[in-house]
């Protein structure tokens, strides 16, 4: 973790342009739930017809059969295992602004925590689907559930692949509270704005929010107290993912730098994921004076730690396979960056440690055009790590005799954009019911910031 | 309107809604109904064997049919049988399928209107007579496959009945008819019957292209008898040495310890050269030479050793040397050229060889020259050429066909289709459509032979009867039958020159000699298999003339046709699993190939898959490539079988395209030429290549066949294993990473080696089992007859062509290919590369690879629902109920046993009736899930329930896994490892320096030890 900028320098960077009124930030943050332009229902509608194509691929893949997908032998894990990573990869950034940051008090995290929380939220959701889309027989998911039954039938606490169940509905419902419990006093500015049906749904979630001392107090504990639930979280969540892959026996699997890569890796590519969603945001609502070039100088600073973290990984994994002298860690990573998959090979290493490189210059940390174009390069790039960790090690393993290639199919791709869509409508819909500046926290900072501009 | 008050509205409305969702979200309701009179025989749930015989090649194996409840449900070996003696071929093994085939006719087919259509008996039988009657006996000809004594002489009985001729009517073709080898030991030793050749006594044996171990004559005998003269218990001194000669590495070649790539056609030739060696070097040192040694110096007299093996293009120290290896043989044995090696000058060269036995004093030894043939002999090519004469000129009124496919298996050039339009009515009995029967006038289809009463007496001392184990399933009936009924029809004056009653009680009295009974429970009546004496070189071999053939046309490659492994001469083409087990050499199913070498691959540059056109003047074809270093430069090679246009799995029907050819036929690129006796030849034709651009993916089932220095197919020299080393595998570790089987592996208790196959945690402590296997490489020959058998026992579904590309195969058990040990090159390739065959080098490894049962399975850990657990007996078991579908397990499975049912296989791959042949002691599969290997479970259940109605343990040998009990060469051994007196740990300690598991650091502990196999090199023997 980067230790916090120094509190003098933070207060000076952390100053919007001008310091507006309370009722003012209350206006131009709900402006963004105000009324739908044409171009957002297209946006809806674009996204709800990518989900669509997906449910009708998902409905014929469970009726033909897991063939349509392009798996062969040795290769049984493709792009719903890797696009599960990926997504639930996405979901750490969420939490490590919230969490974390909140806990060391960084708190110019402030004006990006809310589309950073529902970035995670609804990256967690798509996540969590994909072992089911994944899976042979998806109609007999709740196998997968450890509950009580008369035929006296367990699951396998061996298996990590509970072991991720137990993460991921963790790390969903802690970041569901979490977010939660954040929107209440935001909730209650938007109930005190609106009329009708919305008023009543926004009088029901905000539970009798009144902004009394009491609630404060209240609030800002449970706060508290969720960050120091949730930090363990960020850690423990990926970190059982890649035991998918570290405690099997697969050269290129089984290593025990998986942890800490995988979450270094997540927390890289859920920083670029929220530039990606951010950044149109700030755009197209004009929210230039609550998320500033200060937050994305920041997160880029995280997004070049992290790519070096990253990249050491990289690094490690073929230094062992060549320290090690096992012939089948050695094949398998040379046949990594020079067989029949070097292509991804390479621009996983091209776009989540080369490129990230040019963040060394301040002009290009605050660049938001360079950013938006860095971040989809690095969304790629983290997407095509997972590709290149399933597909590689498993096409080339113990045996040559089985040795195969694995092309993703049609039906897994028409999947895998259904899960962006899914992503965006549900982040779209968000937008427009839910402030998506955390409103109470901006201002707070403002007033942080008039008490001690003034004393400066 | 009635009374319907409000509370009977709601009644109503209740009962029908509620009726409705019930019968909506229930399956409908299908009940089981037990027999209401059973059968004395049959008690639901317990399998029947009954006793038959194999027709699918002109072995004339014994059956075993498996059926449950009336239906066969597998084929096995019959063990009294003295050709097969229990095991059977992949082939005979899928030959089940015949009677529940889509392919199958419903009944009688008329040809109405140019279309054949479904008729009643009565009118077929009607069209058939009534032609019958208008004609005369002189006009019908009847053209089929051995019918087996009895049912031959009924068919003859028919043509005299009618006035014919049988002599001359009758025709017993066979596309593979060995006229050549009969004709050969007519004029070598004066006896125009086919020789029998016995290879277990043999300790050399040099094939020249015999191909005994797939498509040879009798394969599952050789197959043993190999296995016997090689067994190194036996024969510790190593047993006997295999040779090959052929200008490509077949599977018999694959399986040979050295390989002389010979120029193809030389074959002849070079067994002849051998010859003048023996024949010199017996004269000067006196030894007597067995029969007219004048007239063998007259035949040996032009001939120059030199010049023959440069002609040939082979080394003439290569010749020399295994000249002198011959002669200080114990007991060599010479094999004649199979199918692929016909040429036109085949008797000649046939001859050659056996001259060359007799030289070698095999002759009564490991070659046997019968008195008599008790098998039909089939008509040579000569006579089926006079017969497409007789059709074209119009004298042939009604041609009677069955059991056999000539419109697909004569070359085209014969014009036998076009012939056919000549004949007045054409009559096929085929109980399966193919390209014939389509163009009969008349489909009066047979029983299938699971079906059908019959017998067969394959060879002097064997009579094997054929017994019905199934009701037909379709509205068929016995070809006999039918024409017992046609004489009936036809009058007193037919019927009465013809047995009465039915053709199964013209059978009775056919065996009346015997007691039907038991012969029925036994198989037949057996008795000396070899029969014949020594005979004496006679003074005809002085006429055969000898020298090299020409082949016709101009390419620049000389093209070789061969049986297909599985499919033969394309008969079992119409076989689902002939089609999808990958051939032994190539790995390739489901379609053509061209072999081609590497530098003509080069040469021309083409790549795996890219289609040339391959031209020869008689026939082009479009093939894709299969470039491979175990060909030579000037020769190419196509398998016979492919390429027919009817046929649900033989064409592309199955796959939606009715019609439309799979694969290429090779008899379509040849001339209709014979050899000097008349019998047909296949080696005949030159052929030119061109690439055509298009690009066909060829289905394969292994890319590579380098195994990377990985050890998973050691092989251990006999020099080697004598001084005591574990085949080699024990001094790698440094440069093959640490993937060494290190020999303290093996723990050595008292009671011999046991471990790696008993540990305290691999089965539970008071498990009184621990089922392991022992598999032994030196044995296997890669011949897939377990693939078969795991498959129909184990109701796996064959996945197509499709499947194969995208090796999604579903076979349990595999057979590996490497060759040598491998290095690290390759793997980059996005096509298929196995580069590492070299022209005369044969260095092949087969390794059957199947779930090893692992003590410590990775996949048991890994699965969330444990789907897959351990048995207190130490199998990994598969609940297939149970399993989701994560596929987590097969990606941990080091070995890559674990299959994934991708599709609902059960649904879409049994067309027909197929569905009845599934064995209903195991689950069929639902899609989504996992399977494997159980060690066939069901087989040990049922062990176990008998042993313990019996209050005892499982006896050793009691429980049979149909891999082991199909296997020619018993290279498997299946049982309890936790007693030391078992035959599987008695193997493994018998054999502890060839004793390996396969990835021994992975620590899995498997349950399987294999044995290494051994290179047998030229004068390493003589040392024991």
């Amino acid at each position: 973790m980067t230790p916090p900028p120094p509190a003098t320098a933070m207060a000076e960077m952390i100053r919007p342009r001008k310091t507006p009124k309370d009722s003012k930030i209350n206006l131009d943050i709900l402006s963004v739930t105000k009324g739908t332009s044409l171009s957002y229902i297209a946006l809806v509608g674009l996204a709800a017809l990518g989900v669509t194509q997906a449910l009708l691929t998902l409905a014929y893949q469970t009726y033909e059969g897991l063939g349509i997908a392009g798996y062969q032998a040795p290769v049984f894990w493709g792009v719903y295992i890797i696009t599960f990573v990926f997504w639930i990869g996405i979901g750490h950034a969420g939490t490590l602004i919230s969490a974390i940051l909140y806990l060391f008090r960084a708190k110019w995290r402030n004006a990006i925590n809310r589309g950073a929380e529902t970035m995670t939220i609804f990256a967690v959701i798509t996540a969590a689907q994909f072992p089911l889309i994944h899976i042979g027989r998806i109609w007999k998911f709740y196998f997968l559930i450890p509950y009580p039954n008369q035929r006296g039938l367990w699951v396998n606490f061996k298996s990590p692949l509970i072991w991720d169940l137990f993460a991921i509905s963790t790390y969903l419902t802690i970041s569901l509270v979490f977010i939660y419990v954040g929107l209440i006093p935001d909730i209650a500015i938007a109930r005190d704005r609106s009329t009708g049906i919305k008023k009543l749904v926004y009088t029901v979630l905000c539970g009798g929010w009144q902004g009394t001392s009491r609630q404060w107090k209240a609030h800002n504990r449970t706060i508290l107290h969720l960050a120091g639930l949730s930090t363990p979280l960020v850690l423990s969540v990926h970190s059982v993912v890649s035991w998918d892959f570290a405690m099997s026996v697969l050269p290129g699997w089984h290593a025990t730098i998986f942890a800490p890569y995988f979450v270094a890796g997540a927390i890289f590519g859920g920083f670029a994921m929220v530039l990606t969603c951010l950044i149109p945001v700030r755009r197209i609502f004009g929210l230039e004076a609550y998320i500033t070039d200060y937050h994305f100088e920041n997160m880029s600073r995280f997004i070049l730690l992290t790519s070096w973290i990253v990249g050491y990984a990289y690094g490690m994994e073929y230094f062992i396979a060549w320290y090690s002298g096992v012939e089948f860690e050695s094949t398998s990573f040379y046949l990594r960056a020079f067989g029949p998959y070097w292509m991804s090979t390479w621009m996983m290493i091209t776009f989540n440690f080369i490129f990230p490189q040019l963040l060394w210059f301040k002009k290009l940390r605050t660049h938001v055009t360079f950013l938006f174009v860095l971040a989809f390069f690095i969304n790629l790039g983290m997407w095509f790590e997972r590709y290149v960790i399933i597909i590689t090690s498993t096409s080339r393993d113990y045996l040559p005799s089985v040795w195969g290639l694995y092309i993703p199919s049609a039906a897994e791709l028409s999947i895998l954009a259904g899960s962006f869509c899914f992503f965006a409508l549900f982040f779209l819909l968000f937008l427009k019911v839910f402030p998506i500046i955390a409103i109470t926290e901006v201002k707070e900072l403002v007033i942080h910031e008039k008490m001690h501009g003034e004393a400066r | 309107m009635p009374e319907l008050d409000r509370r009977h509205f709601l009644k109503l409305v209740g009962a029908s809604a509620g009726a409705a969702a019930a019968a909506g979200c229930s399956d409908p309701v299908e009940k089981l109904v037990p027999y209401v009179i059973q059968p004395e025989e049959i008690t639901p749930g317990i399998s029947v064997d009954y006793a038959s015989t194999c027709r699918e090649c002109a072995a004339g194996c014994g059956l075993q049919v498996t059926t449950r409840e009336g239906r066969p449900i597998k084929l096995e070996g019959n063990p009294n049988h003295p050709i097969n003696r229990g095991a059977l071929c992949a082939r005979g093994q899928a030959a089940i399928m015949r009677s529940y085939h889509p392919d199958r006719y419903e009944g009688a087919m008329v040809r109405k209107g140019g279309v054949l259509e479904r008729a009643s008996w009565e009118e077929a039988l009607s069209v058939l007579t009534a032609r019958l009657a208008g004609g005369t006996g002189a006009s019908l000809r009847v053209l089929g496959r051995d019918p087996g004594p009895t049912l031959g002489s009924l068919i003859d009985g028919f043509i005299g009945a009618l006035g014919g001729d049988p002599a001359t009517q009758h025709l017993v073709y066979e596309p593979f008819s060995q006229e050549a080898i009969r004709k050969a030991a007519g004029a070598v030793f004066g006896v125009e019957t086919l020789p029998i050749f016995d290879l277990s006594g043999a300790d050399l044996i040099l094939d020249f292209g015999s191909e005994f171990i797939d498509t040879g004559p009798s394969p599952v005998e050789h197959m043993r008898q190999l296995a016997e003269a090689q067994d190194l218990q036996k024969h510790p001194e190593g047993g006997a040495r295999l040779v090959y000669v052929g200008p490509r590495l077949t599977l018999t070649g694959s399986n040979a310890d050295q390989w002389i790539p010979a120029r193809p056609g030389s074959e002849g030739m070079l067994a002849l050269a051998l010859a003048k060696r023996v024949f010199d070097r017996a004269l000067k040192s006196g030894r007597e030479i067995p029969g007219d040694a004048r007239a063998v110096a007259r035949a040996l007299s032009g001939v120059d050793p030199q010049a023959v093996a440069r002609e040939a293009d082979v080394d003439p120290a290569t010749l020399d040397a295994l000249a002198e290896e011959l002669m200080a043989a114990r007991a060599p044995l010479v094999l004649p050229p199979g199918v692929a090696a016909t040429s036109q000058r085949a008797t000649a060269s046939a001859a050659a060889v056996l001259l060359l036995d007799a030289l070698l004093g095999a002759v009564g030894r490991g070659v046997h020259l019968p008195e008599r043939e008790t098998a039909a002999v089939p008509a040579s090519f000569e006579q089926v050429r006079r017969l497409v004469q007789d059709m074209q000129a119009g004298r042939v009124d009604v041609l009677l066909i069955h059991g056999t496919n000539p419109v697909y298996s004569l070359p085209a050039e014969l014009g036998f289709a076009e012939a056919l339009e000549s004949v007045a009515l054409v009559v096929s009995f085929a109980p399966l459509a193919d390209e014939t029967s389509e163009r009969a006038g008349l489909v009066l289809p047979d029983h299938t032979d699971l079906e059908s009463w019959g017998d067969l007496a394959p060879r002097a001392g064997v009579r094997s009867l054929v017994q019905p184990t199934l009701r037909p399933l379709k509205d068929t009936q016995a070809l006999g039958d039918t024409l017992l009924a046609a004489g009936r029809a036809l009058g007193d004056r037919v019927s009465g020159a013809l047995p009465s009653g039915s053709f199964r009680s013209v059978l009775e009295r056919a065996w009346s000699d015997t007691n039907f009974r038991t012969a029925l429970a036994t198989g037949g009546v057996f008795g000396d298999t070899r029969g014949g004496r020594a005979r004496p070189i006679t003074a005809g071999v002085a006429n055969l003339e000898f020298r090299e053939p020409q082949l016709e046309g101009t390419g620049d490659f000389v093209l070789v046709t061969y049986p297909h492994s599985f499919l033969g001469d394309g008969r079992s083409a119409t076989l689902s699993w002939a089609q999808e087990i990958p051939d032994p050499v190539t790995k390739a199913a489901w379609q053509s190939w061209l072999e081609v070498s590497q530098a003509t691959a080069r040469k021309l540059g083409v790549d795996f898959g890219d289609v040339v056109s391959v031209d020869t003047g008689f026939g082009s074809a479009d093939v894709p490539v299969y470039p491979r270093g175990g060909i030579r430069d000037d020769t190419i090679a196509l398998a016979i079988g492919q390429g027919h246009t009817v046929g649900y799995y033989a064409s592309l029907a199955g796959d939606g395209e009715p019609g439309v050819a799979r694969g290429a036929s090779a008899i379509s690129l040849l001339p209709a030429r014979t050899d000097e006796s008349g019998g047909g030849a296949w080696l005949v034709t030159r052929a030119s290549l061109r690439p055509t651009g298009g690009f066909r993916r060829i289905p394969l089932s292994q890319w590579t066949d380098n195994q990377r220095g990985r050890n998973l197919a050691p092989q251990v020299s006999l020099a080697s294993l004598a001084a005591g080393d574990d085949g080699g595998h024990g001094d790698d570790d440094g440069h093959h990473g640490g993937n060494s089987v290190a020999s303290a592996h093996f723990e050595h208790t008292e009671a011999g080696v046991v471990a790696p196959f008993d540990r305290e945690n691999d089965a539970r402590s008071d498990s009184p089992y621990r089922w392991g296997m022992t598999i032994d490489n030196d044995r296997c020959t890669g011949c897939s007859a377990c693939v078969v058998a795991c498959s129909i026992e184990n109701n796996v579904p064959t996945v197509g062509e499709e499947g194969i590309i995208r090796h999604r195969e579903m076979t349990w058990i595999r057979l590996e290919r490497y060759n040598g040990d491998g290095d690290l090159r390759g793997g980059e390739e996005r096509r298929p590369y196995p580069d590492r065959e070299e022209l005369g080098v044969t260095d092949v490894r087969i390794v059957p690879m199947l779930c090893q049962q692992c003590g410590s399975a990775p996949c048991e850990s890994v699965c969330p629902v444990i789907a897959t657990y351990h048995t207190p007996d130490g199998l990994n078991a598969m609940i297939y109920n149970r399993c989701v579908g994560t596929r987590y397990c097969a990606n941990n499975c080091v070995y890559k046993v674990r299959r994934f049912n991708y599709f609902d296989y059960s649904q879409t791959r049994l067309p027909g009736l197929l569905g009845l042949m599934m064995n209903p002691d195991v689950t069929v599969r639902e899609q989504g899930v996992m399977e494997k290997c159980t060690f066939c479970v069901q087989r040990i259940q049922s062990a176990r329930q008998v042993a313990k109605d019996e209050g005892r343990d499982i006896a050793d040998g009691e429980v049979r896994t149909a891999c082991q009990q199909s296997c020619p060469t018993q290279a498997i051994t299946f049982g309890n490892t936790r007693d030391p007196k078992s035959r599987v740990v008695t193997r493994v300690d018998a054999d502890q320096n060839r004793s390996y598991t396969s990835l021994p650091t992975l620590n899995a502990r498997p349950s399987i030890t294999y044995l290494t196999q051994v290179k047998r090199g030229a004068g390493e023997g003589e040392r024991g």
